[in-house]
Order: structure tokens, then sequence, then C-alpha cells
């Protein structure tokens, strides 16, 4: 029966029902065999729109070392404009923010340390020194901020810092870490939303349990509420004390509602099929509930990566890739209100070669604004970009 | 047995004090740039356990196959050991060039399940992989197919075929 619902699928073609997407356009400049783009940041934040200017921010190899690059396509231009970089020595995980008029902030890894800087126009910020990664970066509420994982002691732990900008000019407020204590075990890749309320939360990935777990916290009376799990499963040993829990990894997070927030993850708890993207809503109680199973059956049997949220508070879209029919895809589900939606492949991220490691946002209008890696049967691996409107 | 293995560990429950999943104790396990760097050198083929922290199958594997002392002296002597965290960001360097993160490795074994073993050339060209729990019979067919040269005529299976 599966491999008749299987076969059917493949003859229908993936479905795209309900979203008009406009024609991919290349965004990197400099694709090559051995020059190898990623789009990997945490919270999976490498695309904003501003005042209808889009920014793509990624990572490549092109001057024989990893390098963080910023592209910008205004909003009646045909294509992007050439891409300036943004570190000045070994840099990773980059993240772009809308800022208001067209601007941006971007922040990234640069050789252990953590910076920020405004485009066009602004100076670079050291936001963090020595043993400083996977930065992230949040507005809302008329306040700027930014979250990464630090070195403390042994392991490394999230700090959330406030920001000011000031015509191109950053400034640190204040930073503190989520929890004073110094971690008991590994605490990365945060991500950071603001809720409609003015509330900051934030999550990220946490070994505290002895195996990997997403965190959440929300900001109150100047410091951070104790983190309790995204995850409605506990933690715990097979019989014979073997392990200590199935693996989930890499939360994203984003505003939902008047007051509520949303979550994505990937979660392992399926444990022979890969990981599943699973999500998780907070009304406005502060309370994330009952862990969702995001992707729709076709995708059960398969190992998802990459997975995001995206939200604009009305709106709200998870996107993710995996291999269902054959190759690396970028797939997405949309809320409905009840629940998530069939699984619709991204048209121009769908098909031969691969598409995969997808980054999202959704602008002021509802317009949906994805970017992809797509790598080529000759290994030149390009950065793609299209938007989508839902109809 | 595996079967009645995988319902057990399925339903896992209580938090026991558990024990991680991490590289077999004893073991001479480095991470990937370095077991690259020392297996060009050396000429030896890289075994790579793809292992998750916290993974009850790992921990399986380690107690029960990886304790063996003949089997810990024959991976010790006759290969660079390699561990991957499956969900770590730590970054490593592929043969390519290409600098990725321990868990995008995942992503590029297309592994599904851990543990992820996997067989490298001491160039860094993967051989085979197989995941899943794995006695201590099976890693020593796997290295007779490795080290005797086998997987360049044959496949794993074929290989496997002819020795049953």
């Amino acid at each position: 029966m599966r491999a008749a619902i299987l076969l059917l699928a493949a003859v229908t073609g993936p479905a795209h029902a309900g979203w008009s997407w406009s024609e991919p356009l290349t965004v990197n400049t400099a694709p090559g065999v051995n020059i190898f783009p990623h789009l990997e940041s945490a919270n999976r934040q490498g695309i904003a729109v501003s005042g209808g200017t889009v920014g793509v921010v990624w990572e490549d190899n092109r001057s024989g070392a990893p390098q963080c690059y910023l592209a910008v396509k205004p909003a009646k231009a045909k294509g992007f404009q050439r891409e300036i970089r943004l570190g000045k020595q070994e840099c990773y995980e980059p993240v772009v923010l809308a800022l208001d008029g067209g601007r941006f902030l971007a922040a990234w890894e640069e050789a252990g340390r953590v910076y920020a800087q405004v485009w066009p126009q602004g100076r670079r910020l050291q936001l963090a020194g020595t043993g400083a990664a996977q930065v992230t970066l949040a507005r809302g509420g008329g306040a700027l901020y930014a979250a990464w994982a630090e070195q403390a002691g042994r392991f490394r732990r999230i700090v959330v810092a406030t920001l000011t900008e000031t015509r191109g000019a950053l400034a640190v407020q204040s930073a503190q870490p989520v929890e004073a204590a110094e971690p008991v075990d590994e605490q990365g890749w945060p991500a950071l939303a603001v809720a409609g309320d003015g509330t900051l939360a934030v999550a990220w990935e946490d070994r505290r349990h002895r195996h990997t777990v997403p965190m959440v916290s929300h900001r109150r009376d100047g410091g951070f509420t104790p983190p309790v799990r995204l995850t409605d499963i506990k933690s715990g040993s097979a019989p014979g004390g073997l392990g200590a829990g199935t693996g989930a990894m890499r939360p994203t997070l984003a505003r939902w509602g008047e007051r509520g927030l949303v979550a994505v993850w990937l979660d392992k708890r399926d444990f022979l099929s890969g990981y599943d993207v699973y999500a998780a809503f907070d009304p406005g109680t502060r309370s994330f509930g009952r862990n969702l199973k995001v992707q729709d059956s076709f995708g059960d049997n398969m190992a998802q990566w990459h997975a995001l949220v995206v939200s604009d508070g009305t709106r709200l879209v998870a996107l993710w890739d995996d291999a269902r029919d054959g190759t690396p895809d970028v797939w997405l589900s949309a809320w409905d209100g009840e629940a998530f939606g069939d699984d619709v492949a991204v048209p121009g991220a769908h098909g031969p070669g691969a598409q995969s490691d997808p980054v999202a946002t959704l602008d002021a209008k509802g317009t949906l604004h994805v970017a992809w890696l797509d790598r080529d049967a000759a290994g030149v691996t390009r950065v793609r970009y299209a938007r989508a409107v839902r109809q | 047995m595996q079967k009645l293995i995988a319902s057990v560990l399925a339903a896992a429950s209580l938090w026991a004090g558990a024990a991680l999943a991490d590289p077999p104790k004893g073991y001479p396990f480095v991470d990937f740039d370095a077991g690259l760097k020392a297996a060009k050198s050396s000429g030896k083929p890289i075994f790579m356990y793809f292992g998750r922290y916290g993974c009850a199958w790992c921990d399986h594997t380690n107690k029960t196959t990886f304790s063996d002392a003949g089997l810990k002296q024959l991976y010790s002597e006759n290969y660079v050991l390699v561990y991957v965290d499956a969900e770590s960001g730590r970054r490593l360097t592929l043969p390519t060039g290409e600098r990725i993160t321990e868990a995008e490795l995942g992503v590029r074994l297309q592994a599904f399940a851990t543990p992820l073993f996997v067989y490298l050339t001491p160039q860094g060209d993967k051989i085979f992989q197989a995941p899943g729990f794995k006695t201590v019979k099976d890693f020593q067919d796997y290295d007779r197919y490795v080290r005797g040269g086998h997987y360049k005529q044959k496949t794993l299976l074929e290989f496997l075929g002819e020795k049953s």
C-alpha cells in the first residue's frame, strides 16, 4: 500500500499548491568546484527583508578559508548586488536581521569571537570574546537582542545581550548568561524571539540531561526564568542503564499570534528513521505545549535536516530538506491554525541535484522569502533565492 | 534477539544515571581532522565511529562489543580510530577542503541511526558504512574486507556471502 502511495506521488510530482513562486535567482557571484557555500547559523537566520530590500548572508571558502558574505537585492532590482565580505579572519555562521529603511544588522563568529555590524555604513562591534560562537539576533518591543554560546569553564553556555543602535553605531547595553551558574555540560545554537507582548524568549540545545535536549527560557524581571525543555518526552536510559535519551537539536524560534511563540527543531525520538521535524507552541502562557510532528506521512521514513520556523505573527511556515524524492529537496509546511498542512516542495529547490539548507523569512506583506543551497552534478554549489505569496 | 533488544530500547523510560554514549573506553579515538592527518601519514585505514551523545545503541555496542580485548587490539593497531559526535557543532575539514560541522557530516553520510560505523581509506575516501549494533564477529569480518582489499573487487554483501 505504501509503495502504491509513493508511486502515485512520484507520478503526480510534488505538490506546489497554494503558493505562487518567483523565478529563482543566484545570490553568490563566485560559485565553483571546491568552493563550498554554507547557510548554517543559530536559528537559521540567513535571510531578512527590510523596506523591500532582501539581504542574504552565508559563508564560503573562495578566498581559501571560510569567510562570511552579505548580498542584498533592492526592492526594484532584478538581481542581487555583488556581495560584501563581513569578517576579516576565518568567519562562520553569519546571521542577518532586518532594521528599518532597507538596513540590516549582521552578526557572525570570527576566530572564536562574535561580531555584529549594521549595513550599510556601520562599524563592526565585538559582542563577545574568546570562545564565543553561534550568534543569533532578534528585534521586537522596541529592543534589539543578540544571543550566543560562550565558554564558561569547561563548557559553553548561552548569553543574551541587549543592543542599542543609533545611526549605524552599535553598543551592548547589557549582556547576561541565561543561568548564572557555570554549565554542567555543553549548551549551544541559541534561538531568540520576541513575542507580541515584548517578552523575550531564548531556546537552545543543551546536554545537561546527558543527551541533547532543546531548552527554553524567558526574560522576566531583569533575569531569565529557569530553563525548561521544549520536548515533551522525558530523558531516560534504556533498561540496563543504556544511553540517556533520544536526541533533539537545532531549535528555531519565532513569535506567533498576539502573545505566543512557536519552536521547531530536529527530533530523533523515532530513532530508526533519522531526525523528524517537530514543533511546539506557547500560546502566551510562557509554557510550550504538546509536541507536533511537522512533516507529513510521505516524509516519515526519511531523515529531515536543517529545519526552521518563520512567522510574522499571523502566518507560520516550517521549512527543511529531505531526500524523499531521491535527492535532497527543500520542503515547507504551513500552519493552518489547527495543524501543519501537507508538505509542499519549493519548486526551484526541487529536482535533480541537491537543494538543501533552507533559510527563510516572512516580510511585512506576508511574502515568503527563501534562500537555499543548490549543488549541481558537477559539484558546483550556488546560493539560490525565490519568494512566494500564498494564494 | 536484535528485535527484542530494539523493543526494549524503544521502551526506554526511567532516568537511571545513564552511561553516556561516547567512544568506548581504552580505544585511542581522535577527532576527524587529527585522524585524517594520522591516516595519511601512517597509511592505515580509518575506522570512524559516528555516535550520538546519550545514544542507547552506542552504549550497548560499547559494552557488548568493544569490550572485547581482541577487538580492541585488532582495531587499535590496524586503524586510525576517529570519533564524530552526531549532534556537535565542532568543525572538521573534509578531504575536499570543505569545512563542516560534525552534525553536518551526518547529513552527508545520510545517517538515519546511530551508531554508524564508517570505513575510510587513508586518503579519506569512504569504503562503506554500517549502521546499528554490531557484534565482534561483524567487526572482524569488516576488518578482513577492508584490510584485505576485497572492497576493491566486490561489495560487502558479496564478500560476506562467499564467507558464509
